[in-house]
């Protein structure tokens, strides 16, 4: 060992804290384990090819899926092909996309034991916590966006972009449901924020990785059965699950955008409730592990 | 009220106390360690020293009492308490799935400051721990020893003015405590603070000014090395003659002032200063008794550390009677 | 992993409480109702329909020229019209000078209807055709109508469309069986309609009058009359003429309906 730089540490005081790390230190930091982790690379290289394999095996069944909305559509339109999977993946792979990187991103600290890493460096807490909650709502949304892109690209290109029957009946022409369909996908954002933000509160809560990815999707499927039966309907503006058919009005004619914005209400009551759980759970936490 | 960082102790706590549950981790602790002292904090495992440093680095916050560091607290500075301070609790650990230069670059963006001048402090911080060449692989694949070293690179990389290191040598084979212990005397004889937990005497001994012993999450002992040795108790040795009867019976006649017993184990302890048991065992040889074996049996600070801590094991009744030595 | 699990115990724990507490305060109200189908089906059935119209090269429908307007129930006269279930039917009638309405003026669609508003209807395949048509190139191709998909605004209007239709009566008794005094009875059904259905039935073999013998069924159930007259020798069928007072018949409504039915030999 050498001692070339042990002699110069008298760092000032002031200095230190002049250059107090920010918020975009943390999130450069988060985000780069983020990358380097192999499951990111292959969730997101799945969220491309999943879609291109499961519009070209649906498309080419004897029988189309009549069971979910659009189904019966979809072997001979594309449009449709793209509101099916969407049907098919809010029910529990969009909750688990999320929940793959959000519920192990503050257990995964316990389970290196690697808080007292970076908790012993200049940032805060509540630093690292906003920085994780950015990086994994991100996340969210990339993969939202890819999964969308190439679910509606291979639709296109597979099953083909002929006008569209609405669930009024009415014929859509071509380039209206394209912008429909994109809608639709894009109004997943606002649920899936919400399981991100319930992913990032098992996360912190269970310091368990794999309750942080399983908790939230077996919640949302508990709140889908909820949602489904009969007679306690009123619960349904609170669960989670019910944003995941606000698009429905927008392939309806006239048009109803009443459930969107019930959506972005309960998607918001939610994520905000997860998250100050979460902050507050994190700041008032003993590190005694690792 | 709050002193001035550049007058102030490095570390101040005043009594602290963490409890989980019924079991006190940390019973009601006063230090304080001047800026560019070396100080120990001892203790067998269990007593209280790691908890003591994690509340030192906000990991865990006390039920009562206050930890300043420079004379701030996390109370009314946050993690700017950590400004100056580095180091590390129990083994250091890292993400196993980035490089050793990776995390070292991460921690240092947690840091602050600019690029460049990160780049080039990971250099050396590298150099001096010895892991230069081994940066790009990934710690997943590092021994123990060298995650030991990064940590020790991680914690120079904040050019402290406080350096914590709980335990440095735990789990290290000899060649690594050797190589450890080398370092921590370097930085210490760089001028740094260096706060040094240990349940080893000697480590301890060679390079503290001061220590604190705990045991059961109390003070046992509170002071410097010096006033430590000066409590020491006599050292002992072990003792093996040709004929062991006769030289109990010498010591009682010619030496009242040491003690010699037959061990249970076989052969003699005898317990006295340096000086009369030299002449006790020059009567023997005079004594045309053969001498087969005599070795010290602890050493006396080794001695003490046992006695301080098992002591109030025994006599501790969940009564907080008696505290420290130096209170 | 023993806190992992309590936390989410705790957490299923706290949903279904407040849960409860909701319902509580609540009432479980449900946005699933008669008129909003009412609006929806007939408004969706009358898109499709045009498009089959297309298909079929029939002239001149459109979704306006139907006309088409539903009156919907949820499992007959036992149960509220509201909430979700496969037991939902609408009448639906509409002007098609293709395809005339029968007697009774509208057609039966079975509706499963879901919570979120969404249902999928199967037309009644004697006026809408089967799961797929000729179209006029002459290509068998998927009839739009015969079993569709849609959904309403669950925050739609909810005031009721005044909408109704009568129950249709409908002879359900297919082979006569005397019983060993010789007389007969007939088993009558009452379909989906407001307010159910009432008239008499009477029943002749040969110049024999067996009885005229009123009935009242509530909607979506059926009745048997029995008929206290014997069935004299030699007699091969007998005619029953259903009246209605309530409700329609076969025929239409007004007009008696007569069902004429044969005795077993011997």
């Amino acid at each position: 060992m050498t001692s070339t730089t042990v002699q110069r540490h008298r760092a000032p005081v002031v200095d230190a804290a002049a250059h107090r790390p920010g918020l975009g230190a943390a999130l450069s930091w988060e985000s780069r384990k983020l990358r380097s982790q192999l499951r990111t690379k292959a969730l997101l290289v799945g969220a491309v090819l999943a879609p291109l394999a499961v519009v070209v095996i649906v498309h080419s069944q004897p029988r189309p899926p009549k069971d979910t909305l659009f189904g019966r559509f979809a072997t001979d339109n594309g449009f449709a092909m793209a509101l099916l999977v969407l049907g098919f993946a809010s029910q529990w792979v969009l909750p688990l996309l999320t929940a793959v990187v959000a519920g192990d991103i503050f257990a995964s600290e316990d389970q290196h034991g690697t808080w007292k890493t970076v908790l012993t460096r200049s940032t805060s807490r509540s630093t690292l916590f906003w920085a994780k909650t950015a990086v994994a709502v991100a996340f969210a949304l990339v993969t939202l966006a890819l999964l969308a892109a190439s679910t509606i690209a291979a639709s296109w290109l597979v099953v083909g972009h002929q006008p569209l029957t609405g669930l009024s009946g009415q014929v859509v022409p071509a380039h209206t449901a394209l912008a429909l369909v994109a809608g639709a996908w894009a109004s997943m954002a606002l649920p899936i924020i919400g399981f991100t933000c319930l992913a990032l509160l098992f996360s912190v809560w269970s310091r368990n990785a794999a309750v942080g990815i399983a908790a939230p999707v077996v919640l949302g499927l508990v709140m889908q059965l909820v949602g489904a039966l009969g007679g306690i309907e009123t619960l349904r503006p609170f669960l989670l699950s019910t944003p995941f058919e606000a698009w429905h009005g927008l392939l309806a004619a006239p048009r109803f955008t009443g459930p969107l914005l019930d959506s972005l209400v309960t998607s918001a009551g939610w994520s905000v409730v997860c998250l100050t759980a979460a902050y507050l759970i994190l700041r008032r936490r003993d590190i005694t592990g690792g | 009220m709050q002193t001035p960082p550049h007058t102030a102790l490095a570390v101040e706590a005043v009594d602290v106390t963490k409890r989980y549950g019924d079991l006190v981790a940390v019973d009601h602790l006063s230090l304080s360690v001047a800026p560019g002292e070396v100080y120990g904090i001892l203790g067998p495992n269990g007593a209280g020293k790691t908890t003591f440093l994690r509340m030192l680095f906000g990991l865990i916050r006390p039920d009562s009492g206050t930890v300043r560091v420079f004379g701030r607290t996390w109370a009314d500075s946050g993690v700017g308490v950590l400004d100056g301070v580095a180091g590390f609790i129990e083994s250091p650990r890292f993400y196993p799935y980035l490089t050793g230069r990776q995390n070292l670059e991460g921690l240092a963006l947690l840091d602050g400051g600019d690029r460049g001048s990160r780049s080039r402090r990971i250099e050396g911080v590298l150099d001096v721990v010895d892991l230069a060449g081994r940066e790009g692989d990934k710690v997943a694949g590092y021994s123990y020893g060298m995650r030991q070293r990064l940590g020790v690179a991680a914690s120079l990389l904040r050019d402290p003015r406080l350096l914590v290191l709980d335990e440095p040598a735990n789990g290290l084979d000899p060649g690594g405590i050797r190589d450890m212990r080398a370092l921590v005397t370097r930085l210490a004889d760089s001028g740094l603070t260096v706060l040094l937990s240990s349940h080893h005497m000697d480590e301890v001994e060679e390079i503290c000014d001061n220590v604190t012993i705990m045991a059961r999450g109390q003070v046992a002992f509170h002071g410097s090395i010096g006033d430590l040795r000066a409590m020491a108790p006599d050292p002992g040795h072990l003792l093996s003659t040709s004929d062991d009867a006769l030289a109990v019976a010498l010591a009682r006649e010619q030496h009242p002032d040491i003690a010699v017993e037959t061990d249970p184990e076989g052969g003699l302890v005898a317990i006295g200063s340096r000086e009369r048991l030299s002449a006790y065992v020059a009567d023997l040889v005079r004594a045309d008794l053969e001498l087969r074996q005599f070795t010290p049996t602890q050493t006396p600070l080794e001695a003490l550390f046992f006695m301080l801590t098992d002591t109030r094991t025994d006599t501790r009744t969940g009564t907080r009677s008696a505290k420290g030595a130096g209170r | 992993m023993r806190r992992s699990i309590i936390s989410v115990v705790l957490a299923l724990v706290a949903v279904v409480a407040v849960s409860g507490a909701v319902l509580a305060g609540t009432g479980g109200g449900s946005s699933v109702t008669q008129a909003r189908l009412e609006r929806s089906l007939p408004t969706e059935f009358a898109n499709l329909y045009s498009q089959q119209a297309r298909l079929l090269g029939h002239q001149g429908v459109t979704p306006a020229s139907l006309q088409a307007e539903a009156m919907c129930d949820k499992g007959g006269a036992v149960e509220d019209n509201v909430g979700p279930g496969s037991n939902w039917n609408c009448l639906v009638s509409w002007t098609d000078p293709n395809n005339p309405m029968p007697p009774e003026g509208y057609g039966k669609f079975e509706l499963d209807v879901h919570s979120n508003g969404c249902y999928t209807a199967s037309g009644p395949s004697k006026l809408v055709g089967f799961q797929t048509i000729t179209d006029r190139r002459g290509a068998e191709v998927t009839n739009p109508v015969y079993e569709f998909d849609g959904c309403f605004d669950p925050q739609g209007d909810n005031t009721p469309t005044g909408v109704e239709f009568p129950s249709l009566v409908q002879v359900t008794t297919t082979a006569l069986q005397p019983s060993d005094d010789g007389t007969v009875s007939l088993q009558l059904s009452c379909g989906t309609g407001v307010a159910g259905c009432q008239g008499t039935v009477d029943a002749k073999a040969g110049d024999t009058d067996l009885g005229t013998v009123p009935f009242t069924i509530p909607e979506e159930q059926t009745a048997t009359v029995h008929f206290p007259t014997p069935v004299p020798a030699g007699a091969d069928s007998v005619d029953f003429t259903v009246t209605v007072t309530k409700g329609v018949s076969s025929k239409g409504p007004g007009v008696p309906a007569t069902t004429t039915l044969t005795l077993p030999a011997g």
